[in-house]
């Protein structure tokens, strides 16, 4: 039985973790609005005044890093490979995921822990044979060899967290197609891949952010500064600006042009992003 | 059909990530002092050297506290976060949202960000500090090299958090509701439940979660070496970064290519252990529900 004095510690527990949980996710809030906010600063104002809201806004620190700094390159250069990596990886791993999942074949099972096992295999420890075997390839410092990368080294948690999405799909509709004769590659195409769409999607989504935001692969295999994708395009600012003082806003501006195309994303799809990775990790 | 299905995803898998980890494991067995030069076999030699050098081991120590105080206090924040959020507070789902929302980010955004607010002098970390009076505060290094790890780990820390909770919660969601709601009929506090239902329940989601995290801290390399800006300060080097320090130079090539696969073989090796060792000391007996 609930008396007073039981009520209002309740509540005021409940205040404090309102303060804690709240104060929390409001600094993802803050950091977003600070970044854009000394994006659109003068240096001297960002380094003067932090915490202000600049009143004559900078955009011409913008058009600076846009043309100048060449982000819109990087841009078109990161959205080219990374569009065309997540097509290329969803063609690859779909098939691979259903027989997987609904196939009966021997060694199946053993298939797939060896595709879950490149998910353990620190990338680092690839960064020099990837180099050895790109340049064997003639791709070396080609935004292709860094598709290709790409493509490979998310086989394994694309094809398990499809191969989730596949098995959770009802078998009669699979056994009805057989009965209707449809062949193998028919069954695949015209019923479980429709139904596997959300699935699909998810693996998209998640794949296009993570690839979108590395910078460790582009680093090893790109070389030519038109070659280089947002991320990398941003360490070399930092980089140079070791060297011809700070444009901080500049580089702010270049921040807000890498994170707003992921942001926009998960405005939208955070629910479907936080169950693709909820369902990857803690099946 | 079954191999035309998995010949296209087994192919690339093979040969851009199974072949070139056994690679590594090969050229760590060479001295090669650049790409398209000669190597030369030198057996054991590079492991030999490794053990002796100084610069390896601080590596290791940065990524062990990595690992261990930032794996503390990352799961802290997840734990403490998963009991406030499910003890009821309105808005589930939007604090998860916001508080996953960094890890959508690119890291590198996130480290200028950080870079910017550890500055001397000029940071913001430095500005609030002088605002809310604390001067003495005010004027500490934040990147001094005995200080840097840690202002490094603050934003390793806040975005791990984000990823972990979602998937503390997740599991924590997993829970037949009726087992809470029985529990505090009988009046067990919010403390009492998750120590007694909700620790129990998910403990394969914890171990889960400890796996990812122990993979994660043993290779990172890009939150660092993003914070740590042109010419890092060995005091965040970890051992991905040696090994990219040692393969590829910085402002002057080194190109140590056989070394540098010498430092990927141990990682791969850490990585193993610490696997093993996890499995080995979780409990058995898992709860069924």
């Amino acid at each position: 039985m609930k008396t007073k004095s039981s009520i209002i510690p309740r509540a005021w527990k409940n205040a404090a973790g309102y303060i804690i949980v709240g104060g929390w996710s409001a600094f993802s809030l803050f950091f977003v609005i600070w970044v854009v906010l000394a994006s659109l600063k003068s240096t001297r104002n960002l380094f003067g005044n932090p915490w202000s809201v600049p009143l004559n806004p900078a955009f011409g620190n913008y058009v600076k890093t846009w043309f100048v700094s060449r982000f819109g390159e990087y841009f078109l250069n990161s959205l080219l490979v990374v569009s065309l990596s997540v097509l290329a990886l969803l063609v690859v791993s779909a098939p691979a995921a259903y027989v997987l999942s609904r196939g009966k074949f021997r060694g199946r099972e053993a298939i797939s822990n060896f595709i879950v096992f490149g998910m353990g295999v620190p990338i680092p420890l690839l960064f020099v044979p990837l180099v050895v075997l790109v340049s064997a390839l003639h791709l070396v410092d080609t935004l292709t060899g860094l598709g290709v990368i790409y493509v490979s080294l998310s086989v394994p948690f694309t094809v398990y967290v499809l191969q989730g999405f596949f098995s959770s799909l009802p078998s009669e509709l699979e056994s009805a197609a057989v009965i209707d004769g449809c062949s193998d590659w028919q069954i695949f195409w015209h019923v479980m891949l429709p139904l596997a769409r959300p699935g699909l999607a998810t693996v998209a989504i998640l794949n296009f952010v993570g690839l979108w935001n590395e910078y460790q692969l582009s680093l090893v295999l790109i070389n030519s500064p038109e070659k280089r994708t947002l991320s990398l395009g941003i360490y070399s600012l930092i980089t140079s600006m070791k060297y011809t003082g700070g444009d901080w806003p500049g580089l702010f501006a270049g921040v807000t042009i890498v994170m707003i195309p992921t942001i926009i994303l998960f405005v939208f799809l955070s629910e479907r992003m936080i169950s693709g990775i909820t369902m990857g990790g803690v099946k | 059909m079954v191999i035309a299905f998995l010949a296209p995803a087994l192919t690339l898998y093979l040969g851009f990530l199974v072949l070139p980890a056994i690679q590594a494991f090969y050229l760590g067995f060479f001295e090669s002092s650049g790409f398209g030069n000669k190597a030369r076999w030198v057996g054991f030699e590079n492991y030999e050297r490794l053990l002796s050098d100084g610069l390896f081991w601080l590596s290791v120590r940065n990524m062990l506290l990595i690992l261990v105080v930032g794996g503390a206090a990352v799961f802290g924040f997840a734990f403490l976060f998963t009991i406030l959020i499910n003890s009821g507070l309105w808005g589930k789902k939007l604090f998860r949202a916001l508080i996953f929302m960094p890890n959508v980010i690119a890291t590198i955004a996130i480290t200028t960000f950080w870079s910017f607010a550890f500055m001397p002098r000029y940071g913001l970390l430095t500005s609030i500090l002088k605002t809310i009076g604390l001067t003495s505060l005010a004027g500490v290094a934040w990147t001094a090299p005995e200080n840097v790890i840690w202002s490094m780990m603050v934003g390793l820390v806040w975005i791990s958090t984000g990823f972990f909770t979602i998937l503390i919660l997740a599991g924590a969601d997993k829970i037949p509701t009726d087992m809470f709601e029985a529990a505090r009929l009988e009046g067990a506090g919010n403390r009492q439940i998750f120590r007694l239902i909700t620790l129990p329940m998910i403990w394969d989601v914890i171990l889960i979660t400890l796996v990812l995290w122990v993979i994660q801290a043993i290779k990172i390399f890009e939150f660092p070496y993003a914070f740590g800006g042109p010419n890092i300060d060995q005091n965040l080097y970890t051992p991905a970064i040696y090994l990219y320090i040692m393969g590829f130079g910085q402002r002057d090539p080194i190109y140590q290519l056989g070394y540098a696969a010498a430092i990927g073989v141990a990682m791969f090796i850490f990585t193993v252990i610490a696997v093993f060792l996890l499995r080995a000391l979780s409990p058995r007996e898992r709860v069924e529900f």
